[in-house]
């Protein structure tokens, strides 16, 4: 079993390597990288200040070729792409991933700082679709076919038709204080006076930032997982050890909430290795719409700045964390299922 | 012969009709498939709607059906384009129709206009409209339903043309990925040995690749058109496919007639094709429209994030975006919004009834 996972653990570094060398080639062949935008803004500088000064006139400033070359330098632009690669590899196996030009600050202060607001609502949100999911998948299937089960499929259908972001979109228009009502603040983590508040109205305010996000990332697993919840423990109770717990006389509620329910469960359990990569990671949309400093709104700002550092920094932190809960969802699989024996 | 498996009962009625033919596993499909009320009436709902909005230029459209102007017939909204100068109008580039109604009724000299029912364009911007005053986006009103965006174009004009796009989008995505998917997934089902197990790698890789960053990127350096956003979502959304088809030819390939059509000397693709795959279909069948979901809430949360497709093309993830950077209007929020849940509704009503209709799982429980 160690020698599966470690061999698991070896597997991630191709897969790894591959991931990183394609987006790596993408943001070196395309046009518009971080050398012409930052030409760009020199020469907008440039220009800015000699209207200032009163020639009104919009000029472009030349850039000397010695800084395009020192540019270049910076940026590896100057090598071959695979020498580029294996700098950028250097770098990040020391733990260097390089410096923002767009913030000043390293890659790495950079996600550091941002991490525990994404993973605030990402991991509220995901306990909170566990907390409802699981008892309502388990209550749909004990009904099956009931008028109940009818309802509330009519809920996860709807669950279905609606991405997260979506939801956050009208929310916030009906609850952001716009033509409507004047309930929830307009996104963002917490209020500016933050620091001004008192222990109990931090607790507040934190709250009042967090209802209209967190039921937005809830509602992303919600139908699936209530469908998985009660596709599973509908086909426990369709099996044979179920038929000899209800003849050996055992009450309806301890064979389905402690035979069945444990054994449906697993995939569930499973699928938490999976959640865990997307939970950090962050949603770029759902952060977007709410205004919410996270990874994904790094992510997002950074491509538009042409910002590669970060691009790239995010890039290696999400893959390592997708990769680590594929491994996850396995060790949890052996855990939870003692039949399972990987070789 | 059910007549003489049954004597007694052929006997007893006149000459029994034969019975008839068993249906195939399509026909029966199909017939559970209508049976399914919720997800026949989307489907009927769906591709009414679809069907209906190839007919938007003469239904929305701001040029006219029908003109007569000095006893000559114009159809300038299937037809070709006219100046304004032909119609007697003091305007330079195309005729204003709307204006053009008014003006003819206000001469009664016998000539008319006939408008399409909603005429307004969505490219149309309405900043000089006299009846439109103050900045755009305006709110609805009787003649806009949904109001005016920030460039005061219709709002329900580019929701109906977003639908049309929308659901074209989506189809093709899904058509050109399930292509790629259950090609690659069929090779390394069917070979299998070491190029199923470099294939696997490969795919692993590929499905690590975090795509909408990667359309963002390409976006964010080239607008890219349609065509071009197509092939870039459906080469990044390949990947579940593949597996399920993997799956499936490698089981299938284990049982008896594809020994038999092997042995038969058949090549690998006629076995393929013509043994395997038919064999292979129900899980394309019956995931496809939630593909198709995925693939238009794909297309719309591009739009909004700026990466979609060409301005000035409809679009439902524009408007969300427009709206959202100015709080107070509602409406460029929730009637997209409201358009793509109901679409995509049906869309789930009826993959719902797909998937029951192939793939029925009745689960037997005691008590």
């Amino acid at each position: 079993m160690a020698a599966y996972f470690a061999r698991r653990l070896l597997l991630m570094i191709p897969t790894f390597l591959g991931v990183t060398v394609i987006v790596f080639a993408i943001t070196r062949f395309v046009p518009g990288g971080p050398i012409e935008q930052i030409i760009v803004r020199m020469q907008m500088g440039g220009g800015r200040g000699e209207s200032a000064g009163g020639a009104g006139v919009e000029t472009s400033v030349a850039i000397p070729e010695a800084v395009k070359e020192e540019l270049k330098k910076h940026f590896h632009f100057d090598k071959p792409i695979w020498r580029a690669y294996l700098l950028w590899l250097g770098d990040l196996l020391s733990l260097n991933l390089g410096k923002s030009y767009t913030y000043g600050l390293p890659v790495l202060e950079l996600i550091a700082e941002r991490f525990p607001v994404s993973i605030y609502f990402g991991l509220i949100g995901y306990l909170l679709a566990y907390l409802v999911c699981i008892p309502l998948g388990i209550a749909k299937a004990i009904k099956h076919g009931s008028a109940f089960d009818f309802a509330s499929s009519a809920l996860v259908f709807i669950g279905y038709s609606i991405p997260g972001w979506a939801l956050g979109a009208v929310l916030l228009v009906l609850f952001g204080g716009g033509s409507f009502w004047n309930v929830f603040p307009l996104g963002g983590f917490r209020s500016a006076s933050w620091e001004q508040l008192n222990l109990f109205e931090k607790v507040i305010d934190q709250l009042h930032h967090t209802i209209l996000p967190v039921f937005c990332y809830a509602l992303g697993g919600f139908a699936t997982l209530t469908i998985l919840t009660k596709n599973s423990l509908m086909e426990n109770l369709g099996q044979d050890y179920i038929r000899t717990a209800f003849a050996k006389g055992l009450s309806e509620r301890r064979v389905i909430f402690v035979h069945a329910l444990r054994n449906s469960l697993i995939p569930i359990c499973t699928g938490l290795g999976h959640a865990i990569g997307l939970i950090m990671a962050g949603s770029y949309l759902i952060e977007k719409v709410f205004n919410i400093d996270g990874i994904g709104y790094l992510g997002f700002t950074s491509i538009n700045e042409r910002d590669f550092t970060v691009v790239m920094g995010i890039l290696v932190f999400n893959t390592l964390l997708i990769l680590l809960g594929n491994i996850l969802s396995d060790v949890l699989y052996v855990l939870t299922d003692p039949r399972i024996r990987f070789q | 012969m059910a007549e003489t498996a049954h004597p007694s009962t052929a006997s007893a009625a006149p000459p029994l009709r034969r019975a008839p033919k068993p249906l195939s596993l399509l026909r029966r499909r199909w017939r559970k498939f209508r049976a399914l009320k919720r997800g026949w009436y989307s489907f009927l709902i769906l591709t009414g709607a679809y069907a209906l909005s190839f007919f938007l230029p003469v239904l929305v459209n701001s040029r006219a059906l029908i003109v007569k102007c000095d006893g000559r017939y114009y159809f300038p909204a299937v037809g070709k384009f006219h100046e304004a100068k032909a119609f007697g109008q003091r305007l330079v580039g195309e005729a204003d129709y709307r204006k053009l109604k008014r003006q003819f009724e206000e001469e009664g000299r016998g000539n008319w206009v006939i408008l399409p029912p909603y005429p307004y364009h969505p490219h149309e911007s309405l900043l000089t409209d006299p009846e439109l005053p103050g900045n755009p986006p305006h709110p609805p009103s009787r003649r806009h339903w949904m109001g005016t965006d920030d460039r005061g174009r219709d709002v329900f004009a580019r929701l109906l043309y977003g639908f049309q796009i929308s659901i074209t989008f989506g189809i093709a995505v899904v058509g050109l990925s399930y292509l790629i998917g259950m090609a690659i997934g069929a090779c390394l089902g069917y070979f299998g040995g070491r190029i199923d197990l470099y294939g696997q790698r490969l795919v692993e890789i590929w499905s690590n690749l975090p795509f909408l960053y990667i359309i963002m990127i390409i976006g964010s350096l080239m607008k890219p058109d349609m065509s071009i956003l197509i092939a870039i979502l459906a080469i990044f959304s390949w990947i579940s496919i593949s597996f399920y088809m993997r799956g499936e030819f490698y089981r299938e390939k284990s049982k008896d007639y594809a020994a038999a059509a092997i042995s038969q000397g058949e090549s690998n693709l006629s076995v393929m094709f013509r043994h395997l795959l038919p064999n292979g279909l129900t899980p394309v069948i019956s995931f496809a429209p939630f593909s198709l979901v995925g693939a238009i809430s794909s297309l719309v949360a591009l739009d909004f994030l700026g990466f979609g497709l060409r301005p000035p093309t409809p679009s439902w993830g524009e408007l969300v975006n427009q709206g959202l950077q100015n709080i107070f209007k509602w409406h460029l929020v929730v009637f997209p919004l409201g358009a793509m849940f109901a679409t995509l509704l049906l869309v789930v009503f009826i993959g719902e009834a797909i998937r029951e209709a192939f793939d029925p799982k009745s689960h037997s429980r005691l008590r």
